[in-house]
C-alpha cells in the first residue's frame, strides 16, 4: 500500500469516527430533552414520591448533565445500551429480537422494488419520449408521492377485509404463534424448515401486502435510476456499434447495455434498502409488524429513553455502513476505479 | 409491459387461490389487546388494568371477589379466614394442597413473604398498602406465619376489616410468589425485581410459556392446578393496536377475544352474528379536573361555570358509550353510600353569567390536557368547543399518559380531561382516597398519587371523614359519613368534576364460553371453553 | 454521504448561466412556458396554482366552518349538503381538506424559509472558506444525512412535544442538509470566478463578498432545489401528523385527518380518502413540478 493510499484510509476512518461520536452526542441531546418522564413511565402515575425519587436516583437522573453525558458514553462504547423500559430486556436483544421482522419485510419489499423497477426503467429508457416513457415517469412519481400510511390502510380494507386475499396483523396467523421452530427468525424460511405448510401460507399472505406498498417507494427510486443509467449506455458508442453490426434489439439492451449498469444498480438498491428502514416505521404501525420500526414508535410514545437513543443510534449506523457499502461495491467492481 | 401486467395477475391468482380459511383451533384462546401498558409482570411494580388480567391467570390470590357479585368475596388460596373480635386482625388457614409452577409447595412463608416484598420494593403497588397504614417497617411485625398453612394479617391501626378483605382480592400486587423460586434469580437484593419483569412464579391456572414483550405472551394450562385444571389448552395474547384490525380479524373468526376496541367498531359488532359484546362496571371514574394552583381555575365562580359548561348528556350519549356510564359522584355507582346524582347539565348561559360575575365577562385563555386516544382527545375536543360559546379560548395539548399525568403530577396543568380514582374494591374508600383526600397541600409535600393534591383540592373536613370512615366498623355509620364527604365537595365545587364511570367492553367470539369479564380487571380465563362447530 | 433524499432529485449538475442582461422577470415566464411544454409538468404547475388559490381563498371556497361541530349529523356520506361527508363531529370534511391546505402551505412555508437561509449560510461559508470550517460543517451535515430523515424527525418531535410549529422544525432539522450540500457544490464553481476575485481585489470583506456574490448566483439552483423538497415536506408533515405527532386537534391538517378518521374508516371510507387523496395530489403535483424543472435545468436529460 502506499504512503498516500494508507493517508486516505487513516482518513477515511477518522471521518467515520467523527460521524459516530456526532451520532452519540445527537442522540444523546435527543435523549434528555424528551419532555416525557422516564421515571413515570416505570413507577405508573399512581405511585407516590418516596417511589418516584427513589427510581429517580436509580436511573441517574440526578446527576449533571455532562456527568450522565460522560456514563453515557462510556457505556455506549462498552456495548452497554441499558434496558428498555418498555420491555425489560436489554435495549440490544431487543434489536435484535425485533430485526428479523423488519429484514424479512425490507428484503420481500427489496425484490418487489428491483423486480418492478428495473424493468420498468428499461422499458421506459428504451421508449424515450414515447407514452410509454411518460407513463412510466407518472407512475414513479406516484410512487414518491403516496402517504405509505395511506394506501396501506386502504390496501387493508380492499385486500383483507374485501377480497380476503391478505392477511391483517402481525407476520403470521395467530394460531400459528409458536408452532413452528424458529431456525432463522425469518419466518418464510422458518415455516418451510419446519415443514409446516399452513403456516408458510399464513405467512405468505401476511408478508405480501405490506412489503409490496413498502416497496412502492423503491419501485420508483429504482425504475428511475435504472432509465437514467440505460439512457446513458444507450447513448454511447458501442451500442451503436452493436447495433451496425447487426445483433437484435434485445440482445442490446439486455446483454450490451444492462450489462454495464448493474454495478451502479447494486449501489442504488444498497441505498434504496436503507430507505424501506425509513418506511417501515409507517408500514409496520399499519399493519402491526412486531418489527424495529414499531419498536421504534412505540418507545418514542413512550419516552423510554434507552430504547430510543440505541435504535436512532442503530439506524443512524445501519445508513453510515450502507453508504459505505454501497462506496464499496461501486469501488470494487467498477472497471474504471479498479 | 405486456409481461409486467401477467406478471403482477399470476401474483393476484396465487393470492387468491391462498384464502382457504378456518377459525381458531378449540383448545386455543387467541386474544388481542394493546400490550403498550404491560412494561413488568412483577406483581410489585405492575400498574394497569392489562397487567392484572395477565397476572390473575398466572397467579393466585388468598381470596378473591366474585365477579358477579363484587361484594362477595370467595375462598382462593385461603380455604377460610377469621377477623379478630377487637377487629383488628385477619387470620387465614390457607389450602395445604397447592403447588406453585415451580413444583415448590405454596406454604405460609410464601405469602408473608410475597406482602412484605411489595413494601421492601417499594414499587408502584406499594402505595396502596402505604394507604392502609402499612409501611417497610411495621410490615414484617403485622404480618405473620401462625403454622406451616396459616397467616395473620394486624392491622396497624383501627380499620374496616371487610376493607382490607377487599384490597386482598383485587389489589394487583396481592399475588402469591413462589419465594424459593424468586430468591433464586434475586440480583444485588432487587428481590428478584428484574427477572419477575418478564417470568413468572406463580400457582395460577395457567404457566408463562413465551413473553415477547409488546408483541405476545403465550400461557399454557396448568395440569396441577388446584382448582378446575381449564380446558383451554393454550392463551395466546397478542399485540393489537388498531381497533379496526381488531375487529376485521374477530368478525372472520382469527382472533376469539378483542380488547380495547374503539366505539364505531364495537358498534358495527353489536350487529354481527358471531360476535358478542360483554359490558362490566369498573369503578375507575371518567373526569374533568381543573387546577386549584391555576388563578383563575382557583375562582369558585370559575369552576362553578366549568361545571356548568361541560356537556354531560352529549358526550355520554355520543362519545362515551361502551367507554363509560353517566355518573357525576365521586363515588362510584351502587354502593349505599352513594349518593343520588346531582344531575348537573350543560347551561351555557348561566355559565357565562357566572363567569361574569367573577370578572372574566371576556373570557380567558387556557389549556386542556388529554390522552391522545379516544374517549380523552374526544371529550377535550367537546369540552373545547363547549367553552368556546362562553367565552374561554382553550388550547388542547394532547400527549401520551406519561404526558399528560405528568404534567397533573408536576402540578403544571390548566384543565386534563382524564381518568382514574383507583375503584377496585366495592367500597367507597377506594374511590375517595385517591380522588379528593389531600393531607398536606404544599407543593414540597409531593403527594403524587394523591389526585387531591395534584389538582391542589384541600378540605379538611373531607380529609377527616375519609380517615375517620375507614376505622369505622359500623356499616351506616360509615355509610353516613362518606355521604357527607359527597355533599360537602357538591357545595365545595371540588377542583375534579367527573362525568362518567367506566365500563370495559370486551368482544368475544360466540364461540367462546365462560368469558367473564371481572369488575376489578381480575378476569381469570380458567373456566373459559370453546364449543366446537 | 447520500441517501434516497439527496439522490432522489439528482443528477443536477453545473449547466448553463444565464446572460446577465435579460431581466428575471422574462426569464421566468420563458421558463414556465417552457415547462408547460410538457402535459406532466404542466399538471404540476396547474394543481400547485390551484393550491395557492385554495389557500387564499379558503373562506370563500369551504362551504362550512371547518371546526363547527354538529353532532346531529356526525359521519354522514358525501351528499350535496356536504360535497366530501361530515365526520365523526359532523364537520365538513370538504371545507377542512379546503383549510387543511393552508396549514399544508404553512409547515412548507416555514419549512423552506427556516432550511434556505440556514442551507445557504453553511453551504456558501464551507465552500468559500474551504479548510477547517469546511471539514467543520461537512462532518455535521453528515451526521444529520446518517438519519433517515422520518426517523430523525421522529426523535425531535417526541423530545420537543407534539405540535405544528414543533414538527416545522423538525422537519426543518432534517431538510437543512442537502441544500447546504448544494449550496457548497455551486460555490465552490464560483469561489474562482473573475468578479469574485475582482471584489478580492478591491478589499471586499469575505462576508460582503458571501452575501452580495456568491449567495445571490447560488439562489436559482437553491430555489429549484427546494421546490423539489416540498413533496418530501409535505409526505413528512403528514406521517407526523398521522402518528400524532404533528398538527393537533382541531386543526384540519390532512395527516391528522387521516389518523383520527381510521377509526370510522370501513364504514366511513370519506373520512380517509379525500385528505389521502389531498395529501398524494399535491405532492405528486410538486414532483412534477420539480422534475420538470431538472429537466429543464439539467441539459444531460435532453
Amino acid at each position: 500500500m502506499t504512503r498516500s493510499r494508507y493517508l486516505s484510509v487513516v482518513r477515511k476512518v477518522g471521518v467515520i469516527l467523527i460521524t459516530l461520536l456526532g451520532l452519540l452526542t445527537m442522540t444523546f441531546v435527543i435523549g434528555r430533552l424528551m419532555p416525557i418522564d422516564p421515571v413515570l413511565a416505570v413507577v405508573g402515575p399512581d405511585a407516590d414520591s418516596s417511589t418516584y425519587e427513589q427510581v429517580f436516583r436509580e436511573m441517574g437522573l440526578d446527576r449533571p448533565i455532562w456527568v450522565q453525558y460522560q456514563y453515557y458514553l462510556q457505556d455506549m462504547l462498552s456495548g452497554d445500551f441499558g434496558r428498555a423500559i418498555l420491555t425489560g430486556y436489554p435495549v440490544v436483544s431487543d434489536i435484535l429480537r425485533v430485526l428479523p421482522a423488519t429484514i424479512e419485510l425490507a428484503s420481500v419489499a427489496i425484490l418487489f422494488g428491483v423486480g418492478l423497477g428495473v424493468p420498468l426503467g428499461v422499458y421506459a429508457a428504451t421508449h424515450r419520449g414515447r407514452l410509454g416513457d411518460h407513463l412510466t415517469r407518472l407512475i414513479t412519481l406516484f410512487g414518491y408521492s403516496t402517504p405509505v400510511f395511506w394506501v396501506g390502510m386502504v390496501g387493508l380494507i380492499i385486500f383483507y377485509a374485501w377480497l380476503n386475499w391478505a392477511g391483517a396483523a402481525g407476520r403470521i396467523g395467530f394460531a400459528f404463534d409458536g408452532m413452528f421452530t424458529q431456525y432463522t427468525g425469518f419466518y418464510l424460511i422458518d415455516t418451510l424448515l419446519s415443514g409446516n405448510w399452513e403456516a408458510f401460507v399464513s405467512a405468505v399472505r401476511h408478508i405480501a401486502l405490506p412489503a409490496l406498498i413498502l416497496g412502492l417507494n423503491s419501485v420508483s427510486f429504482i425504475g428511475r435510476m435504472t432509465r437514467s443509467f440505460m439512457l446513458e449506455q444507450l447513448s454511447q458508442e458501442y451500442i451503436k456499434t452493436a447495433r451496425v453490426k447487426g445483433l437484435s434489439e434485445r440482445s442490446v439492451i439486455w446483454k450490451h447495455a444492462f450489462k454495464n449498469i448493474l454495478v451502479q444498480l447494486l449501489t442504488i438498491v444498497a441505498l434504496a434498502y436503507g430507505g424501506l428502514l425509513e418506511g417501515a416505521v409507517l408500514i409496520e404501525t399499519v399493519f402491526a409488524w412486531p418489527g424495529f420500526g414499531q419498536y421504534l414508535t412505540d418507545s418514542l410514545l413512550m419516552g423510554d429513553m434507552n430504547a430510543v437513543m440505541a435504535s436512532v443510534l442503530f439506524i443512524g449506523l445501519v445508513f453510515v455502513f450502507l453508504n459505505l457499502l454501497s462506496d464499496a461495491l461501486y469501488k470494487l467492481f467498477d472497471p474504471r476505479t479498479r | 409491459m405486456n409481461r409486467l401486467i401477467r406478471c403482477v395477475l399470476g401474483l393476484a391468482m396465487i393470492a387468491m387461490t391462498l384464502s382457504a380459511h378456518a377459525n381458531t383451533p378449540s383448545d386455543q384462546l387467541i386474544i388481542a389487546l394493546k400490550m403498550s401498558n404491560i412494561l413488568s409482570l412483577d406483581p410489585a411494580a405492575a400498574t394497569g388494568n392489562d397487567i392484572a388480567f395477565v397476572n390473575a391467570n398466572l397467579y393466585d390470590t388468598l381470596i378473591e371477589l366474585d365477579p358477579e357479585d363484587p361484594t362477595h368475596i370467595q375462598p382462593a388460596i385461603a380455604s377460610e379466614w377469621e377477623i379478630a373480635d377487637d377487629g383488628m386482625a385477619i387470620t387465614f388457614t390457607l389450602r395445604d394442597d397447592i403447588r406453585f409452577h415451580s413444583g415448590n409447595a405454596l406454604t405460609a412463608q410464601d405469602v408473608v413473604w410475597s406482602f412484605e416484598r411489595v413494601l421492601d420494593l417499594n414499587l408502584a403497588l406499594a402505595t396502596t398498602w402505604k394507604a392502609l397504614g402499612f409501611t417497610q417497617d411495621n410490615v414484617s411485625e403485622l404480618l405473620s406465619v401462625a403454622g406451616d398453612y396459616q397467616v395473620e394479617i394486624a392491622f396497624p391501626r383501627q380499620l374496616d376489616p371487610k376493607l382490607v378483605l377487599y384490597t386482598l382480592a383485587t389489589s394487583p400486587s396481592a399475588f402469591i410468589l413462589d419465594r424459593d423460586l424468586v430468591l433464586e434469580h434475586e440480583r444485588d437484593g432487587d428481590l428478584g425485581n428484574q427477572w419477575l419483569t418478564t417470568n413468572a412464579a406463580g400457582s395460577g391456572a395457567f404457566e408463562l410459556d413465551l413473553w415477547i414483550p409488546q408483541d405476545r405472551i403465550i400461557m399454557k394450562s396448568n395440569d396441577r392446578y388446584w382448582g378446575q385444571v381449564p380446558q383451554i389448552q393454550r392463551v395466546v395474547m397478542r399485540n393489537l393496536k388498531e381497533s379496526q384490525t381488531m375487529r376485521l380479524m374477530i368478525e372472520r373468526g382469527d382472533i376469539d377475544v378483542a380488547i380495547g376496541m374503539s366505539v364505531p367498531d364495537i358498534r358495527s359488532l353489536e350487529d354481527s352474528d358471531g360476535v358478542e359484546i360483554q359490558t362490566t362496571q369498573r369503578g375507575t371514574l371518567y373526569y374533568v379536573a381543573t387546577s386549584m394552583k391555576n388563578e383563575i381555575l382557583a375562582n369558585e365562580q370559575v369552576r362553578r361555570a366549568i361545571r356548568g359548561t361541560i356537556n354531560y348528556e352529549g358526550i355520554n350519549n355520543s362519545i362515551m358509550p361502551y367507554y363509560g356510564i353517566f355518573h357525576q359522584r365521586p363515588v362510584k355507582l351502587g354502593l349505599p353510600a352513594t349518593l343520588p346524582e346531582p344531575d348537573y347539565a350543560l347551561t351555557t348561559e348561566q355559565a357565562r353569567e357566572l363567569l361574569a360575575e367573577a370578572g372574566y365577562e371576556d373570557g380567558f385563555n387556557t389549556t386542556i390536557r388529554a390522552l391522545n386516544e379516544s374517549p380523552f382527545i374526544n371529550v377535550a375536543i367537546n369540552l373545547q368547543s363547549s367553552l368556546e360559546r362562553i367565552g374561554i379560548n382553550a388550547e388542547i395539548l394532547s400527549g401520551t399518559g406519561n404526558q399528560v399525568y405528568g404534567a397533573m403530577r408536576d402540578r403544571s396543568f390548566d384543565i386534563i380531561v382524564g381518568r382514574g380514582g383507583g375503584g377496585f374494591a366495592p367500597h367507597p374508600d377506594s374511590n375517595l382516597r385517591p380522588l379528593l383526600l389531600n393531607p398536606d397541600n404544599s407543593d414540597a409535600a409531593r403527594l403524587t398519587n394523591f389526585q387531591g393534591w395534584r389538582t391542589g383540592y384541600q378540605n379538611r373536613r373531607i380529609n377527616e371523614l375519609i380517615t375517620q370512615a375507614v376505622s369505622e366498623a359500623d356499616d351506616e355509620v360509615q355509610t353516613a359519613l362518606y355521604e357527607e364527604v359527597q355533599s360537602i365537595y357538591e357545595e365545595d365545587i371540588g377542583a375534579l368534576f367527573p362525568f362518567s364511570q367506566m365500563i370495559n367492553t370486551v368482544a368475544v367470539r360466540e364461540e367462546v364460553e365462560g368469558y367473564l369479564d371481572d369488575p376489578a380487571a381480575m378476569t381469570r380465563l380458567r373456566s373459559v371453553t370453546k364449543r366446537l362447530e | 454521504m447520500k441517501n434516497i433524499q439527496t439522490l432522489k432529485n439528482a443528477p443536477f449538475p453545473a449547466r448553463e448561466r444565464h446572460a446577465p442582461g435579460q431581466s428575471k422577470g422574462a426569464l421566468f415566464f420563458k421558463a414556465l412556458k417552457k415547462l408547460c411544454k410538457n402535459p406532466l409538468s404542466a399538471s404540476g404547475v396547474v394543481i400547485v396554482g390551484l393550491l395557492l388559490v385554495l389557500t387564499i381563498a379558503a373562506p370563500m371556497i369551504a362551504t362550512h366552518d371547518p371546526l363547527t361541530q354538529d353532532l346531529s349529523r356526525v359521519l354522514s356520506a358525501p351528499s350535496w349538503a356536504h360535497w366530501f361527508g361530515t365526520d365523526e363531529y359532523g364537520r365538513d370534511i370538504f371545507s377542512r381538506v379546503v383549510y387543511g391546505s393552508r396549514v399544508t402551505l404553512y409547515i412548507i412555508f416555514l419549512v423552506t424559509i427556516i432550511v434556505g437561509p440556514i442551507g445557504l449560510m453553511i453551504g456558501t461559508m464551507s465552500g468559500y472558506f474551504g479548510g477547517w470550517v469546511d471539514s467543520t460543517f461537512m462532518r455535521i451535515t453528515d451526521i444529520f444525512i446518517s438519519f433517515p430523515s422520518l426517523v430523525l424527525a421522529l426523535a425531535f418531535v417526541a423530545a420537543l412535544g407534539p405540535g405544528l410549529e414543533h414538527a416545522v422544525i423538525a422537519i426543518a432539522l432534517t431538510a437543512w442538509p442537502p441544500v447546504a450540500r448544494l449550496a457548497r457544490a455551486e460555490t465552490l464553481t464560483f469561489r474562482n470566478a473573475d468578479y469574485v476575485v475582482a471584489a478580492q481585489l478591491q478589499g471586499a470583506s469575505s462576508f460582503r463578498i458571501l452575501f452580495h456574490y456568491i449567495s445571490v448566483m447560488c439562489l436559482p439552483s437553491l430555489i429549484v432545489r427546494l421546490t423539489m423538497n416540498m413533496a418530501t415536506v409535505i409526505l413528512t408533515a403528514a406521517a407526523l401528523g398521522f402518528l400524532g405527532l404533528g398538527a393537533q386537534p382541531p386543526l384540519p391538517e390532512w395527516g391528522a385527518m387521516i389518523s383520527t378518521g381510521r377509526s370510522y374508516m370501513l364504514e366511513s371510507w370519506w373520512l380517509v380518502a379525500f385528505p389521502g387523496a389531498a395529501i398524494m395530489l399535491v405532492s405528486l403535483a410538486f414532483n412534477l413540478l420539480g422534475d420538470g424543472l431538472r429537466d429543464l435545468l439539467d441539459p444531460r436529460t435532453d
